[in-house]
C-alpha cells in the first residue's frame, strides 16, 4: 500500500514516515501544500495523510483540489480540535480526521480501516482457500501453519488479496508497492511473485501474460 | 433604584420647588400690586369727596360758644352726585364738631359711625368699609367712606385666578421638567444597560451614541472605546492562549509519535538511543517554547523587573556580535559595524537579548555569504540601533504581522522549525517596556532592516553617580 504524507513539521514527517514504512507501507513525503497536491494528483495513492496547517497552500485547499480529480481516501491531521473544525474537515470531503497529538497505533488503525473501506472490505481478515491473512497483525497462515514473509512480499499478497478476482496490472503494482525513492527494477516484481508461489502454490496467483496478475475467486 | 436616591426624582423635586417658589413669589407680588393700586384709586376717590365737603363747609362759620348741634351741609349739585345713592360703592360722609355724634351725615351710610381719633392714620379700614378723614377747620373732623365689599370679592377672584394659573404653569413646568430630565438621563440608562450586558459577559455590546452629542455622549464614546480595547485585549488573550496550546501540541505530537514508533517493536540499542536523542530534541524545543511563553506573559503583566542602568548601545551591540560571530562565520556571513555613541538608560541584559534576537534573525534568514550591518547612533533625543541584512527579505503581506505571536512567514517556517515564533514578539515587548519602539522595514528580495529606538540620555559628566542623574 502506498501513501502520501503531507506534513510541514520535519521531525513529525520523518518520524511518521519511518513508522509507516516499518508497517510495510510505501511512503511518499511532501513538506508543503503545493508539492503535496502535485504528488496527490500525479499518483494514485491508497491513502493521503494531510496536515491542515501547511505553508504555501493550507490543507483545506489541498483537499479541495485533490477532490476535483481524485477519490483517494484522505485522513486529515490537525492540532485544532473544536467540533467546528472536525465538521469542516469531514464536510470538505476528508474521509477521516485525527487531532494532534494522536497515538501512532490509532493513526495506523485508521489508515488500515480507510484502505479496507476503499475496497469494500469490512473485515480486517481475509480467507482465500486455506490461506488466512490477518491484516492487523500482518500475519499469514496456510492451513494453520505460519508463513514468514518479507515486508514487500506481504504487501504484494495483501494488495492482490484485497483486490481478489481483479486483474492487477504490473504498473498498478509498481505504483502501490514502491515509493518514489525506490528504484523498482522491472524484474523485481516477478521475483516477489515467484516467492509467493513457492509458499502458497503455483496456482495461487495466476499470470495473465502481458497484462498482470490476479488471485482468482475461490 | 431607591426613590429618594433617583437622580431623576431628586432633580424633579428641586426643580418643582424652585418653580413653585418663583410662581408663588411672582403671584403674591402681582396680587399685592393689584390690590394696592386698587386702594390707591379708592383713596383718591375718597380724597376728592373730602375736598368737595371741605369746600362746601368753607362758608360755615362757627356760631361761637353755643354751637348748633347740627351743621346744615349744602353740597353743590355736581358734588352731591359724588354721593349718589345709586353708586354701588355707597359713598357716605360725616362731619363732626366737638361732640361724639356727627353734626352732619349723608343720608346713607352705616348705622354705626365711629369718630376717628386725632392720631389715627387716614385712610383706615373698618371691616368692609374704607374711610378717609381730615381734621380741619371750620369743623372738627370730616370723614368720607365707602364699602369695599365688591373689592374684596374681586381680590379673591384675582387670587384664585393667580393660584389656578400658577398651578397650571407649575404642572406644565413639572411635565416639561420630567421630559427634559428623562431625555437628559436616557444616555445614562443606555450606558447602564450596555455596561450591565458587558458585565454579563457579552463584550461585543456597545452604547448607542447616534444622537448623544452632549457631555454624556462624550462619556459614552469614551466608554465605547474602553469596551473596544477590553474586547480586543480579551480576544487577543484568547487567541494567544489557543495559539500557545496549539504550538505546544505540535511538539507533544512529535514526542508521542517518536516514542510510540520506537516502542512499536524490539530494536537494537542504537535505535533506542536515536529515539531518545530525538525525544531530547523535542523536549528542548518544548522547554524553549514554555520559557518564551512565560517571559512574554511576565512582560504582558508588567512584572518583569528592569535593572536599568546607563549604558551605551555600542557596548550592547559589540556583546551581541561576539556571541553570534561563530554562527555568522559558519554561514559565511560578514557582520559589518558602524557604531557611534548612543547612551540610554535601559536594562542591558534585556536589550542585549533583543539585539541577539535581531542578529540571529538577520543571520538565519540570510543567504549563504550574505552581509549583516549593525549600526548605532544618536538621533535627536533617541538612541538608535539598526540591524540590516541583505537576505531574501520579508514579503509585503507578511510584514505587518511579523511581531505577532506565533506568526511565521510561511517560507521561513520549514527551515526554522526549531524556533518558537515568539522571538520578535518578545523583543517588541521588551523594547516597549523600556519606552522604546521596534519597527521593521523590508523589500522582498533585497533584505530587511530592523530599527530599535530608545530614549537617549546624556553621558554623565562623572562616571560615579550616573544612575542618579538619569532616573
Amino acid at each position: 500500500m502506498r501513501l502520501l504524507l503531507i506534513e510541514d513539521e520535519p521531525e513529525m514527517r520523518q518520524t511518521l514516515s519511518e513508522a509507516l514504512r516499518e508497517e510495510g507501507f510505501a511512503v511518499d513525503e511532501a513538506s508543503e501544500g503545493i508539492e503535496g497536491l502535485e504528488k496527490a494528483t500525479d499518483t494514485e495513492y491508497d491513502v493521503v495523510v494531510l496536515d491542515v496547517m501547511l505553508p504555501g497552500m493550507d490543507g483545506w485547499e489541498v483537499l479541495r483540489r485533490i477532490r476535483e480529480c481524485r477519490r483517494t481516501p484522505v485522513l486529515m491531521l490537525t492540532a485544532r480540535d473544536s467540533t467546528a473544525d472536525r465538521v469542516r474537515g469531514l464536510n470538505s470531503g476528508a474521509d477521516d480526521y485525527l487531532v494532534k497529538p494522536f497515538d501512532l497505533s490509532e493513526l495506523l488503525a485508521r489508515i488500515r480501516a480507510l484502505i479496507r473501506r476503499t475496497v469494500n472490505q469490512t473485515q480486517p481478515r481475509l480467507d482465500i482457500g486455506d490461506v488466512h491473512i490477518d491484516m492487523v497483525a500482518r500475519r499469514v497462515t496456510k492451513a494453520g501453519v505460519n508463513v514468514t514473509l518479507t515486508a514487500k512480499q506481504y504487501a504484494l499478497l495483501e494488495y492482490l488479496a484485497l483486490h481478489q478476482g481483479e486483474l492487477i496490472t504490473r504498473s498498478q503494482l509498481y505504483e502501490h508497492l514502491f515509493d518514489e525513492n525506490e528504484t523498482s527494477l522491472s524484474n523485481l516484481l516477478d521475483v516477489y511473485v515467484s516467492n509467493l508461489r513457492k509458499k502458497f502454490g503455483h496456482d495461487f496467483i495466476t499470470t495473465r501474460r502481458g497484462q498482470g496478475y490476479c488471485i482468482e475467486n475461490t | 433604584m431607591r426613590f429618594s436616591k433617583s437622580i431623576r426624582w431628586r432633580l424633579l423635586l428641586w426643580y418643582g420647588l424652585l418653580l413653585a417658589t418663583l410662581l408663588g413669589g411672582f403671584g403674591y407680588t402681582a396680587w399685592r400690586l393689584e390690590v394696592s393700586s386698587h386702594y390707591q384709586q379708592v383713596d383718591h376717590e375718597l380724597q376728592r369727596r373730602i375736598s368737595a365737603i371741605t369746600n362746601a363747609l368753607r362758608a360755615f362759620r362757627s356760631p361761637g360758644p353755643i354751637r348748633p348741634p347740627r351743621v346744615d351741609l349744602k353740597l353743590p349739585p355736581a358734588d352731591a352726585a359724588l354721593f349718589d345713592a345709586s353708586d354701588s360703592r355707597g359713598y357716605y360722609y360725616a362731619v363732626w364738631l366737638r361732640e361724639a355724634e356727627p353734626a352732619a351725615r349723608s343720608a346713607k351710610g352705616p348705622a354705626q359711625l365711629v369718630r376717628p381719633e386725632s392720631g389715627d392714620a387716614s385712610p383706615r379700614q373698618r371691616g368692609n368699609l374704607r374711610e378717609a378723614f381730615l381734621f380741619a377747620a371750620p369743623v372738627d373732623c370730616v370723614l368720607v367712606g365707602c364699602s369695599t365689599e365688591d373689592d374684596f370679592a374681586s381680590q379673591r377672584r384675582l387670587a384664585w385666578l393667580l393660584v389656578t394659573v400658577g398651578g397650571v404653569v407649575l404642572a406644565l413646568g413639572l411635565a416639561g421638567g420630567w421630559w427634559l430630565v428623562s431625555r437628559a438621563l436616557r444616555p445614562v440608562q443606555d450606558i447602564s444597560h450596555a455596561a450591565a450586558r458587558i458585565a454579563g459577559g457579552d463584550l461585543s455590546q456597545r452604547i448607542n451614541t447616534a444622537n448623544t452629542e452632549s457631555e454624556l455622549g462624550e462619556l459614552a464614546t469614551v466608554l465605547n472605546s474602553t469596551f473596544t480595547r477590553l474586547d480586543d485585549a480579551f480576544a487577543q488573550q484568547a487567541r494567544f492562549t489557543s495559539d500557545a496550546a496549539h504550538e505546544l501540541r505540535t511538539p507533544v505530537a512529535v514526542l508521542l509519535a517518536q516514542t510510540q514508533a520506537a516502542l512499536n517493536r524490539e530494536r537494537g540499542a542504537e535505535d533506542y538511543r536515536n529515539a531518545l536523542l530525538a525525544n531530547q530534541t523535542t523536549g528542548q524545543r518544548m522547554r524553549r517554547l514554555i520559557d518564551s511563553l512565560l517571559e512574554l506573559s511576565r512582560f504582558d503583566a508588567g512584572h518583569e523587573p528592569l535593572g536599568r542602568q546607563e549604558c551605551d548601545l555600542v557596548q550592547i551591540a559589540e556583546d551581541g556580535i561576539e556571541v553570534l560571530q561563530p554562527v555568522a562565520e559558519a554561514k559565511h556571513i560578514v557582520i559589518r559595524r558602524e557604531l557611534s555613541e548612543a547612551m540610554c538608560h535601559v536594562d542591558p541584559g534585556h536589550i542585549g537579548q533583543v539585539v541577539i534576537n535581531l542578529l540571529t534573525n538577520a543571520i538565519e534568514y540570510n543567504r549563504e555569504g550574505g552581509e549583516v550591518k549593525i549600526s548605532t547612533f544618536r538621533e535627536g533625543d533617541r538612541a538608535v540601533l539598526v540591524v540590516a541584512d541583505n537576505g531574501p527579505g520579508i514579503r509585503r503581506e507578511d510584514l505587518p504581522y511579523i511581531f505577532e505571536r506565533f506568526y511565521r512567514a510561511d517560507t521561513a517556517r520549514a527551515s526554522a522549525a526549531s524556533r518558537t515564533g515568539l522571538g520578535l514578539a518578545i523583543s517588541k515587548a521588551i523594547v516597549e517596556a523600556h519606552g522604546g519602539t521596534l519597527v521593521a522595514a523590508s523589500e522582498y528580495g533585497h533584505g530587511t532592516v530592523f530599527t530599535l529606538s530608545l530614549p537617549a540620555v546624556e553621558r554623565a559628566a562623572t562616571q560615579g553617580g550616573s544612575a542618579d542623574l538619569t532616573d
